[in-house]
Order: structure tokens, then C-alpha cells, then sequence
């Protein structure tokens, strides 16, 4: 695996990664995976079974203990702290509770990933609007996060995820807080996110999504990657 | 200048959207920097001042009535090759005599009956570059006493004691007041832009989320620590500004030997002092405190 690292099509490796915190609980365990471009994953796994963990060391919120983390050809381990912004400028990332700043209305919210990372007002109304269409939320942006669904939240935090057109979208349990139809929504969307050719990685709980979605599913227990199947099932 | 125009806009919002902290801590720093700017002031007085009455310290060499003029013109050249001396004045029998005269004109105390003798003495008048030298100079003079030229010299240590102990608490002493009020400038700074940095806690983290550099979360937080000591600068200067004429007009009249004015050129060094202490103190200190957070 190692020798193909930086060849083909990968923008996703973890090699032989584990994770162990001070207070000695293993997070992960000799992960090996590997997520081409343009691929849709479901990471699935009980609570505890290490699938945040996984997650924040894509976006460098962490270090493994050991072995080599790459994402989009660049060593997360070893770059610079210099470097991370600009690697999280291609890892777009949705969470469960949405992460929107309430003083903010659905267009400031999703214009502030532009702007703070030096882009022009002009540009990020732009880049605003085309994600805020993607999404379908035109007509509410001019609302402020207390006014939205919990659905029209989470769709407003995937624009947001995409306004600087990343590589990858990381959805963290997206549909966590959400109800049955509206999680569909939600997973709709993800889909056509994939759709458009953004690699798509997506945490969840949800076997009825995963099930009927049939994608690729990397099941994690204890740490440690116990199932990889390109059509899989939530549960075996 | 887009990067420019949000650091700009983000540190103002920042300022009013806790103005209570925000103008408490614009007091603080405000009432730091009238105390330096009044601790300047003083220095500057006091140094001139200091300057003034070290001009005026002399010793006083009373020649005998039989003193050779060349002996006394040979020890007048050995006086003035001293670098601690500035100056060395003959004031012979008669011009001490003059000088009796006017003061007696002046003051009604002071009655001349007789001026058909001259008791008084022929002196050499030592004018000293820096009040500390007197007490070595004074002592390399009395070893002249008895020679056949000087019958005595008279200075004034009292003068030259207090001078120097003046000089020294105010170095010492307004440096360690100084020192404090700096202390507590930063502190107060530190605590008003920590609080300003929880208040924004998720937007920061949604900034690092998103890619936005250590450079970019710091700058609004750090220009909202400069807004405050300089708004505080402002504050300061516009009570230096109003206050400073009746002041020294107050300390002119109460102590006569302070220069009367600090011109123009020391209210302008002054307020600049003051605006680059309050960017230093201000910036400083916001850097301090969101160092800490980012660190996190």
C-alpha cells in the first residue's frame, strides 16, 4: 500500500495510524484505508469506536501516536502548522450541531469561510450565492440561524463546507439532530454534492441511509477497521 | 487591503459589542497614561529644575587681604583646569563691596552705617558643572586654607544633598511607579481581550475550521487591544491638553525656579510618547492573551 502512496487516484490514506490519548485509551488502532477521489464513504461504528478520532486527525485538529496520515498527496503528519490552513481549505466539514454563528444571517455565514481566508467581498457573495443554490437556501438568505429548520441549519453548514470548493466534504453524524425526512434531505444533497465530484466521507449512526444507499461502508470497532465493503451494509 | 478592511471592521465590532469591558478598560489604560504623561512632565520639570539649581551651586574661596595677585591668578588656573568646573569669577574687595550696597538698596532690613572701610574680602567665586562634584572639589580647596591665599571656603552642602537626593528618587523611584501602572496596564489589556476572545470562542473555531491562519485570528483581536490604548492615548492627551496650563501655572508660582514653559516641541514628544506606549501596552497585551487561546 505504501508504495502506491502519492500514485493513482488516492486523496485519502491512512497507513498503519493509531491514536492513543494520555489517559490511555486507544482511539485507533493499525488503521490502514485508503479513499479514492470521487468515492462516497460511510464511516460506521458505535459511539466510541473511533470515527471522530479519525476525522480530526483528516483535518489535523490531532496527531496520531503512530504511522502516516495523507490527504490530497501532503503529509498531515509531517507538514508544518504554517500548512494546515491551507489543507483545511480543501477538507470541507459538517457536524451534528451545525457549528453556525447565530449573529451571523445563512449568507454571512457561509460568505465568513471566504473571507476570512483573504478572499474579496465580491468574490465571497459570489461563491455565497452559488453555494447557497446548490443547497437551496436563495431565498433564505437573509435569515439568521434561530429563524431555519434543522434541516435548512444543516444545509446551510454543507454551504458553508463547500463555499471554497474543496476536495473532500467530511459530514460528521449530519443527521444526528435531525428527523427522518429531513435526514433524506440531507443525504440527497450529500449525494449530489458526490455527484459534482466531491469525495465525500460522512460518520453515521443512521443503518436505514446506509442501507438503502448501498455505497462503500468502513465499519471501525474498538479502533480498529473491521469491515471494508464497496456495497456495504450497516451491520453484517 | 481586502484582508485590511476585515481585520479593521471585525476589531470595531469586537470593541462595541462589549463596551461595558470595553470602555473600562479604555479608563484603565487612560488614567496609566495621565500618570506617565504626568510622570514625564515631572521628570522634565524636575531635570530642569535640577539643571537650574546645579547652575547655581558655587563654592566660595575668601582670599587673605595679602594674597600676591599671581598667586591668586596661579590658583584661579589650577581651579579652572578642573573638568567638575564651569566657571571661576574674581570678585575683588571693592566689587564685593558694590554688591553689599545694591542688596542693602533692596532691603530695609539691611542698613549700611560706615563705608569708610572695607572689611570685606577679595573672593574667587567657583561655579560647579555637576552638583555631585562639590564634595570633592570642596575638599581638594580647604587643603588650600593656610597656604597665604585662601583664608577660608564656604559652600553649601545642604543645597547640593538635596539636589542629588532628588535626582536619585525621582530616577529610582518614578521607574518603579512607572513600572507598576505598566503592570497593571498589560493586565487589565490581557483580561479585556480574553474576554473578548471567549465571547468569540465558536467564531474562531469555525475560523481554524475553516482554514483561516493564526495570523488572521489574531490580527482583529490584537488591533482591538491597540483601539483601546488608543482611545485611552486620546483620552489621556485631552486632560494633559486642558489641564496643563493652570498646572504650571500652579507650579510656576509655587516653586519660581522651574523653567516656564515645556514648549512645543515636549507636548508634541509627550502626546507621541504617550499614543506609542498605548499601541505598545494595547497590542502588547491583546497579543498575550489570544497567544494563550490559539495555544489551546
Amino acid at each position: 500500500m505504501v508504495a502506491l502512496l502519492g500514485r493513482g487516484n488516492q486523496l485519502i490514506t491512512l497507513d498503519d495510524v493509531s491514536k492513543r490519548y494520555p489517559n490511555g485509551t486507544d482511539a485507533l488502532r493499525d488503521v490502514d484505508l485508503e479513499i479514492d477521489s470521487g468515492d462516497f464513504v460511510f464511516l460506521v461504528g458505535s459511539s466510541g469506536a473511533g470515527k471522530s478520532s479519525l476525522i480530526r486527525l483528516l483535518i489535523r485538529e490531532e496527531l496520531p501516536s503512530s504511522g502516516r496520515v495523507w490527504v490530497d498527496g501532503q503529509d498531515v503528519v509531517r507538514m508544518k502548522h504554517s500548512a494546515v490552513p491551507k489543507l483545511r481549505r480543501r477538507v470541507g466539514v459538517v457536524f451534528q450541531d451545525f457549528k453556525l454563528l447565530p449573529r451571523k444571517t445563512v449568507a454571512e455565514n457561509v460568505g465568513f469561510a471566504l473571507l476570512v481566508t483573504g478572499h474579496s467581498g465580491e468574490e465571497a457573495r459570489e461563491e455565497t450565492e452559488r453555494a447557497l443554490a446548490l443547497v437551496g437556501l436563495s431565498q433564505r438568505r437573509g435569515h439568521f440561524p434561530d429563524q431555519l429548520s434543522g434541516g435548512e441549519k444543516q444545509r446551510t453548514a454543507i454551504a458553508r463546507a463547500l463555499v471554497s470548493r474543496p476536495k473532500i466534504l467530511i459530514a460528521d453524524e449530519p443527521t444526528g439532530n435531525l428527523d427522518p425526512v429531513t435526514s433524506w434531505e440531507i443525504i440527497k444533497l450529500l449525494v449530489r454534492v458526490n455527484e459534482l465530484g466531491t469525495t465525500l466521507l460522512m460518520a453515521t449512526h443512521n443503518a436505514e441511509i446506509v442501507n438503502a444507499l448501498r455505497r462503500r461502508v468502513v465499519h471501525l470497532d474498538h479502533g480498529m477497521v473491521v469491515r471494508d465493503e464497496r456495497e456495504g451494509q450497516y451491520a453484517a | 487591503m481586502r484582508r485590511l478592511e476585515y481585520v479593521v471592521t471585525t476589531a470595531a465590532q469586537g470593541f462595541w459589542r462589549n463596551p461595558v469591558m470595553s470602555l473600562a478598560s479604555t479608563f484603565t489604560v487612560g488614567l496609566m497614561l495621565l500618570l506617565f504623561a504626568f510622570f514625564l512632565a515631572t521628570d522634565r520639570g524636575l531635570q530642569a529644575a535640577v539643571g537650574v539649581l546645579e547652575s547655581k551651586v558655587e563654592l566660595a574661596l575668601f582670599l587673605e587681604d595679602d594674597a600676591r595677585v599671581s598667586d591668586v591668578l596661579d590658583l584661579r588656573a589650577r581651579i579652572e583646569a578642573d573638568p567638575a568646573v564651569s566657571r571661576v569669577d574674581y570678585v575683588t574687595k571693592e566689587q564685593a563691596m558694590a554688591r553689599l550696597v545694591d542688596i542693602a538698596a533692596k532691603r530695609p532690613d539691611i542698613q549700611i552705617v560706615d563705608t569708610s572701610e572695607n572689611p570685606l574680602q577679595a573672593s574667587l567665586e567657583v561655579k560647579l558643572a555637576h552638583a555631585q562634584d562639590a564634595p570633592r572639589v570642596t575638599a581638594a580647596l580647604r587643603e588650600e586654607i593656610g597656604k597665604g591665599v585662601v583664608s577660608d571656603v564656604v559652600d553649601n552642602p545642604q543645597v547640593v544633598d538635596k539636589l542629588l537626593t532628588i535626582t536619585r528618587v525621582l530616577s529610582f523611584g518614578g521607574l518603579a511607579v512607572l513600572a507598576m501602572m505598566l503592570i497593571v496596564a498589560l493586565f487589565v489589556i490581557v483580561n479585556t481581550i480574553r474576554i473578548a476572545v471567549h465571547a468569540r470562542r465558536d467564531e474562531i473555531e469555525i475560523m481554524k475550521l475553516v482554514g483561516a491562519t493564526d495570523w488572521f485570528v489574531r490580527w482583529p483581536f490584537i488591533l482591538e487591544g491597540m483601539l483601546v490604548g488608543a482611545l485611552g492615548a486620546m483620552a489621556a492627551t485631552a486632560v494633559v491638553l486642558v489641564a496643563a496650563g493652570p498646572v504650571m501655572n500652579a507650579m510656576v508660582s509655587f516653586i519660581e525656579i522651574l523653567p516656564l514653559s515645556f514648549g512645543t516641541t515636549f507636548v508634541w514628544q509627550l502626546v507621541g510618547s504617550v499614543f506609542a506606549l498605548a499601541l505598545a501596552v494595547g497590542g502588547g497585551g491583546a497579543m498575550l492573551s489570544v497567544r494563550a487561546h490559539l495555544a489551546k
